[in-house]
């Protein structure tokens, strides 16, 4: 994804969680508390945002959301320079 | 349940002659029209998610109609599905020694919220086509790091929350002529039968309370941080980029981020959360300096 997109998602994760410290494209994010459950609507947005493109709720496979690698690749195209 | 957490002690029996004597069947009482027709707003226009902006004296007439029409659908949705998820709890607990005391009222809870859910979710499906679905609750859910007493109030506390929040508008609504009568009565029956529910979570609160101020006291900071964040989660759900898509709004995402950030809509949030901080407040569960 391109770093732009991966700033503004690590932004968001900081700011609601700022212990939860540095992370890598392969973490797992909901086992790092990165994202919790009264966050995730915001984070479903923010994802809305950067693909532009709406997430239906009734179609979300937690799996796409489990690293920042599988949202890139589900949301952002893959555009990832790994 | 944890076995931790001891047996409540509550009389109900005031609240139980209650929910006796004002029991109706949900399925006959209401008058439902084949349609509500577009010339009235379906919500009231002061609670609407633009109330207060200037975003919404940019619309046109019809366009502000449309609107209160699908956060009519939209608020009506989110009590479906709050109900759904606030239900499934309280069955898991009736008849657990944890709430002996309370298993007769929680039969009358369990009951009202399931017709509840019957005539919010009618209203979505006959006249808005749909019920607006609910974000999945991703990540971990439950406040973590506390005793089980902690754990046990978050429950009842996000149930009492809701309806407080949800009250707050069907209090308005009850009484709003401008609205479709079926609009207004199924507000009206949900406030009555609601104030018997804040009652009883308000006594279930304070008695859990007590016993995390015994068991643990340095959880009773964590919680109020914790409860706090979910008054912000709950009154940030009203605003949902769908309903504005829906009604043919530009740009939803960044008017969803405009009003969140305007001063009437804090003033708005400051209003509806009114009585359930003060009420945290009392009970030593306060956040310095929050608004919402
Ligand atoms: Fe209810
Ligand atoms: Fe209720």
């Amino acid at each position: 994804m391109s770093d732009d997109k991966l700033t503004k998602i690590l932004t968001f994760i900081h700011q609601r969680n700022p212990e939860v410290g540095e992370l890598n494209l392969d973490d797992d994010l909901i086992d790092r508390r990165a994202v919790d459950s009264l966050a995730f609507v915001e984070f479903l947005y923010l994802l809305e945002e950067l693909s532009g493109e709406t997430i239906d709720p009734e179609e979300i496979d937690v799996e796409d959301f489990r690293t920042l690698r599988a949202i890139d690749k589900r949301f952002l195209h893959g555009a990832a320079a790994h | 349940m944890p076995t931790t957490v001891k047996p409540v002690k509550l009389d109900l029996a005031r609240l139980e002659a209650m929910a006796e004597s004002d029991y109706y069947n949900p399925y006959t009482i209401f008058d439902w029209p084949e349609s509500l027709g577009t010339d009235r707003p379906w919500m009231s226009e002061d609670l609407v998610t633009l109330a207060g902006t200037e975003e919404w004296g940019k619309l046109t007439r019809e366009q502000q109609l449309a609107l209160t029409r699908f956060e009519a659908v939209n608020f009506f949705s989110l009590n479906v599905h709050g109900i759904r998820e606030l239900l499934s709890e309280v069955v898991l607990r009736i008849h657990t020694k944890t709430y002996a005391d309370a298993s007769e009222f929680l039969h009358h809870f369990i009951g009202e919220e399931n017709e509840h859910m019957w005539f919010f979710g009618t209203f979505c499906l006959k006249y808005g086509g749909k019920v607006y679905p609910a974000v999945p609750q991703v990540g971990p859910g439950r406040i973590e790091g506390v005793g089980d007493a902690a754990t046990e109030l978050v429950i009842f506390a996000r149930i009492l929350i809701f309806e407080e929040l949800v009250d707050y508008f069907n209090a308005r609504m009850a009484t709003d002529d401008s609205l479709p009568p079926i609009a207004q009565e199924i507000n009206r029956v949900h406030h009555q039968d609601e104030s018997r529910h804040v009652a009883f979570g308000r006594h279930l609160f304070t008695q859990l309370l007590d016993q995390v101020k015994e068991s643990r006291p340095e959880d009773i900071p964590v919680l109020a941080n914790y409860l706090e964040t979910y008054l912000e989660y709950s009154v940030r759900s009203l605003y949902n980029p769908a309903v504005y898509r829906d009604a043919g709004l530009d740009q939803p995402l960044e008017l969803r981020r405009r009003l969140l950030e305007h001063p009437a809509r804090h003033a708005a949030h400051n209003a509806i959360l009114n009585r359930t901080r003060k009420f945290l407040a009392r009970n030593g569960l306060q956040v310095q300096g929050a608004s919402a």
